[in-house]
């Protein structure tokens, strides 16, 4: 089978209606998506526009797909595959698209260029052609489960080190860390400790039967559309999670982790899951609406400013929570402009902040949101992603903002008051 | 008795993950197999990251020590 027989069978292994519909009905190339993209207004390339983007990609589509390109595919714009056009789809794919939906909800038709583009990564992917990194990755999450015998003992000598801080900082040598244990919530952090420290200091505050999980919850095979691995990362939680007996499966703060385990792992499981799945940003919500932790706002006195994620915000549908916890917790608030569902990328999603064959690139990609947190005069960003959060604060040493950056939760444990 | 030959020491520190494996990832492919990265880190996450990714990608993890708040690893290139 040569190169472009195996792309089309892949292509095809792929091919669903949202896809199909995208590519071969919907667009008009009426061009309303172009200035919503935070990556064609940062360098003004027509080649980076959504439209331009997935067409790369739609005209093989269509070659294929819609009747009317494969009779005339000269009057359509329809072609057949071309070695090269890999090459560029790699390009638009993986490096000018962060797949962060904005372009979809600025739409008048609702083309999903970022399904289109997700698609062209998994066929990458398969043809070995995405990013090395990204696939170590997510090999390296899953070889973290198969050797647990050898991470176990690294991963709780790590977690004593860190509950030891999280007993000087309440003074209370009560306070734990418990790792995989029979408990209502299991918490799945990152690997690093600003996901670990912060959340053991509201859990233990609020009093809560919670545990922390043996795994992260970053999932890099849904950044290069492997979803058979994907599926893989995902699975080690959810045993645990019926190990561990859990009401609820709280995720970190991390964008794709979220939309991971709240929006797709049920779809690639087929079935609904025995505990909840939230986001640590509710869970904070909950905690102060419901009084169970208290807050001195003045420890947080700096102005500060929410930059919404795009998988927490546009496409999760958590905007009123992490502002209540920011609010809750800090003197002076400011809104970004534009935020919420229409808060601009950052330019770090979808694997890029490791790509860094690309950091030039994606640092230009960031001169939107450069100028969003200017317009703020906040002295601190917040966020909750671990993409948005090495990306802004490297745009604010490219850039000399004189900012701060920080997730929600370490946000709001600087402002708790421990009893 | 076998001699350790670093040929690049890295200074991670300040970086949290997965940007320390990046880097490794990175400046693993500009020695030479047998050779060795010595790295410092202060984010616990590679404590977990690195064995794993070493695991994954077929290198080696020499040692790893954590004192004072700073991780010490090594990682010796297979390939």
């Amino acid at each position: 089978m040569d190169t472009r027989e195996k792309v089309i069978q892949e292509l095809d292994k792929r091919y669903n209606r949202l896809v199909g519909t995208s590519a071969t009905n919907l667009c008009t190339h009426c061009g309303w998506c172009i200035e919503s993209c935070h990556i064609f207004k940062a360098t003004g390339n027509p080649e980076h526009s959504p439209v331009a983007k997935a067409e790369k990609v739609r005209r093989v589509l269509k070659r294929k797909h819609d009747w009317l390109s494969r009779l005339f595919p000269k009057w359509t714009g329809a072609k057949d595959l071309t070695e090269s056009d890999l090459d560029e789809w790699i390009e638009a794919a993986f490096k000018n698209c962060t797949l962060c939906e904005r372009c979809v909800i600025n739409c008048p038709m609702g083309v999903e260029t970022p399904q289109i583009l997700a698609t062209a990564r998994g066929v990458l992917t398969a043809m070995g052609k995405s990013p090395e990194i990204l696939n170590q990755l997510t090999d390296a999450a899953i070889a973290r489960e198969e050797n647990m015998e050898m991470m176990e003992g690294f991963f709780r000598k790590q977690i004593a080190n860190l509950e030891k801080q999280v007993q000087e900082r309440m003074n209370d040598s009560n306070a734990r860390i418990p790792v995989s244990e029979e408990a209502d919530i299991l918490y799945v952090p990152l690997s690093g400790a600003h996901t670990m420290v912060p959340a053991a200091l509201i859990f233990n505050a609020a009093k809560a039967n919670w545990t922390m999980s043996l795994f992260e919850a970053s999932n890099y095979g849904v950044f290069v559309a492997d979803i058979p691995k994907a599926k893989k990362v995902v699975e080690r939680v959810l045993k645990e999670a019926k190990k561990v007996k859990a009401k609820t499966l709280v995720v970190t703060e991390c964008g794709h982790a979220y939309g991971v385990l709240k929006w797709e792992a049920p779809k690639w499981f087929g079935k609904q899951f025995d505990f909840e799945v939230k986001s640590l940003l509710e869970v904070m919500n909950d905690y102060i609406q419901e009084g169970k932790i208290v807050l001195d706002p003045s420890k947080n006195s700096e102005p500060v400013t929410y930059h919404d994620p795009c998988n927490i915000g546009r496409k999760g549908g958590i905007f009123e929570e992490p502002r209540n916890v920011i609010q809750a917790s800090s003197k002076e608030y400011k809104e970004m402009t534009p935020s919420k569902v229409e808060n601009f990328c950052c330019g770090g999603g979808s694997g890029m902040v490791a790509c860094s064959e690309w950091t030039e690139d994606r640092l230009l990609y960031g001169t939107v949101k450069v100028e969003q947190i200017k317009k703020t005069n906040a002295k601190k960003v917040v966020t909750a992603c671990d993409n948005c959060l090495h990306q802004i604060k490297e745009l604010g040493e490219k850039n000399n903002l004189n900012i701060s950056v920080s997730n929600v939760s370490e946000h709001l444990a600087n402002a708790l008051v421990f009893s | 008795m076998s001699t350790i030959n670093i040929e690049k020491v890295l200074d991670l520190k300040g970086l949290l993950c997965p940007i320390p494996v990046v880097k490794i990832s990175n400046a693993i492919k500009e020695i030479e197999p047998g050779n060795v990265i010595e790295a410092t880190a202060t984010d616990p996450g590679v404590m977990m990251d690195i064995p794993a990714w070493c695991a994954s990608t077929g290198n080696e993890l020499d040692s790893m020590e954590e004192a004072g708040g700073v991780i010490t690893f090594r990682v010796k290139r297979l390939k």
